[in-house]
């Protein structure tokens, strides 16, 4: 044992630069957030509940029961019901969807969103069963006023702009008038 | 005999009894935000807030959990050994409690003022060990045995060490008698025998996390390993007594260090000189001050330090705490001798 060694073990002096980091963090703020009190900022685009999209002057649902989203959904929670050429039912099995957002971006009407609710845990499967009555409603509650035309706007992906080459990208772009 | 020695022997009991009723209520409030102050203290360092949902800042969280422990069911398991299994946590219990009677919280307050205190103490923990040890035996579990095993190895092994640091303290105060041993403090040097002492005192800290089971010596619970060690197969109230023990064990420890190397319930008198305005804190408040720092030391500890492999416990205690310790009574005896 080099001596260098010897008046480190004796001082302790790792475990007291241990113990000095441990006492600076006694001192700092804790990072907890207690929940129901407090709450996270939820970032603009949360992908949480689902909800079907009403139009803005007439009131009805956008979905027209094409099936697009259910076919895209990987784990295939979407049910989609036409009769007579109508929506007859629209359901999604909460429970089962991994929010991945797909329906959303498949859509062409824009007709699906997923809104900024997430505490909606319940005791039994029918609850979290959402028809489209629920989904409907769920559209008035979460998305009110301009929130939901703002949200197409943001985060519906991909729109037309999405596929336009880049203006620095030298390319032949037609004829100039 | 007159009846005047009657009535005098009747107020000396209910002046004890009263007394034992004082500290025994002070104890148990100890033990439950003693808790509290450890979740708090070990959750602030880890960044965390700890309890903070039973009343404001979480107070009331030592009653509900008193209250949950206390309606649990009551398991023993089948093959257990079931007179000792009830036994063991009453001897655990027991044995910690009873050494709060000789404990001086002030120098006008001590249950049993006793000439061999410091003895006492030791001989009253060391029933202590058996508790724990008969626990592990009686419930039949593996365990629980193998806690109940390493824990007896342990607390021997480190009792020995922790004696030996207190001798340093016995022949400087040439007195076993823990009130003695203050006022002997009292009118040294340096106020209190942590500095001359200092050998014995970090000796005598190490030993009482290992004699207590408390981290980084808590391999008899290793909870990685042991799940609880020699309790596993206690539920509701057996088990609080177990954590009674513990905490009381804990408060003891603290409440001997500072007896017998920060002073008790003194301070030294180069501080007395600079602030003479101290004098009048009554000497129970610089007790009670003095055993908290050590027990937020014991969580701050805690909350730094990842346990010991069990042989390097054993090393620790038998190749270095020993040596050192018999090194500081040689060292301390000549210099008594000398001087």
């Amino acid at each position: 044992m080099t001596f260098k060694k010897f008046i480190k073990t004796v001082t302790f002096i790792e475990i007291l630069k241990g113990m000095a980091l441990t006492l600076s963090r006694f001192f700092s703020r804790s990072v907890t957030i207690q929940y129901p009190d407090e709450r996270r900022p939820i970032a603009p685009g949360f992908r949480g509940q689902h909800a079907l999209a009403k139009h803005p002057q007439t009131g009805e649902a956008k979905c027209v029961g094409c099936g697009l989203c259910a076919t895209i959904c990987p784990s295939q929670c979407i049910h989609v019901f036409r009769e007579k050429g109508k929506v007859s039912r629209y359901e999604i099995e909460v429970l089962r969807c991994i929010y991945c957002g797909f329906c959303v971006e498949a859509c062409p009407y824009g007709a699906v969103v997923l809104t900024e609710n997430y505490e909606y845990s319940d005791y039994s499967k029918e609850n979290l069963y959402m028809t489209k009555e629920k989904l409907l409603s769920n559209w008035d509650k979460y998305m009110p006023g301009n929130k939901g035309e703002e949200y197409f706007k943001r985060f519906w992906r991909p729109m037309s702009g999405d596929f336009e080459t880049p203006s620095q990208q030298p390319m032949f772009r037609g004829k100039r008038s | 005999m007159t009846p005047d020695t009657f009535i005098k022997f009747g107020i000396d009991v209910l002046i004890i009894v009263i007394k034992i009723a004082v500290v025994l209520v002070i104890g148990l409030l100890h033990v439950a935000y003693a808790t509290y102050f450890e979740r708090k203290v070990i959750g602030h360092m880890q960044v965390r807030l700890g309890p903070m949902r039973v009343g404001p800042h979480g107070l009331l969280q030592p009653f509900a959990d008193g209250i949950k422990l206390f309606f649990k069911e009551d398991l023993i398991p089948e093959k257990a050994d079931k007179v000792v299994f009830y036994l063991a946590p009453v001897i655990f219990m027991a044995s910690a409690m009873v050494n709060l009677a000789f404990i001086p919280f002030s120098h006008n307050f001590i249950i049993a003022d006793i000439n061999i205190g410091l003895l006492f103490i030791f001989a009253i923990a060391g029933i202590g060990v058996y508790g724990i040890f008969i626990s592990g035996w009686a419930s039949n579990s593996k365990y629980a045995f193998i806690g109940g095993l390493r824990s007896s190895a342990q607390v021997i092994s480190y009792e020995i060490a922790m004696g030996f640091s207190l001798v340093g303290v016995m022949i400087m105060a040439g007195s076993l008698n823990l009130t003695e041993i203050v006022r002997a403090q009292e009118n040294s040097i340096f106020g209190m025998y942590a500095i001359p002492q200092i050998v014995g005192f970090v000796i005598f800290v190490i030993a009482a996390v290992a004699e207590t089971n408390r981290t980084p010596f808590d391999l008899p619970e290793a909870e990685s390993e042991l799940v609880a060690g020699y309790f596993v197969e206690y539920t509701g109230f057996r088990f609080a007594l177990f954590f009674l023990g513990e905490y009381i064990a804990m408060f003891i420890m603290a409440s001997l260090c500072t007896v017998c190397f920060l002073g008790g319930w003194t301070l030294p008198w180069y501080v007395l000189k600079v602030l003479p305005f101290l004098q009048h804190v009554p000497g129970i408040v610089w007790f009670l001050i003095k055993v908290y720092a050590f027990i937020f030391f014991y969580y701050w500890i805690r909350a730094t330090v990842p346990r010991y492999r069990y042989d390097q416990l054993m090393s620790i205690g038998w190749k270095i705490l020993i040596p050192v310790a018999l090194a500081n009574i040689l060292v301390t005896g000549l210099v008594k001798i000398l001087l």
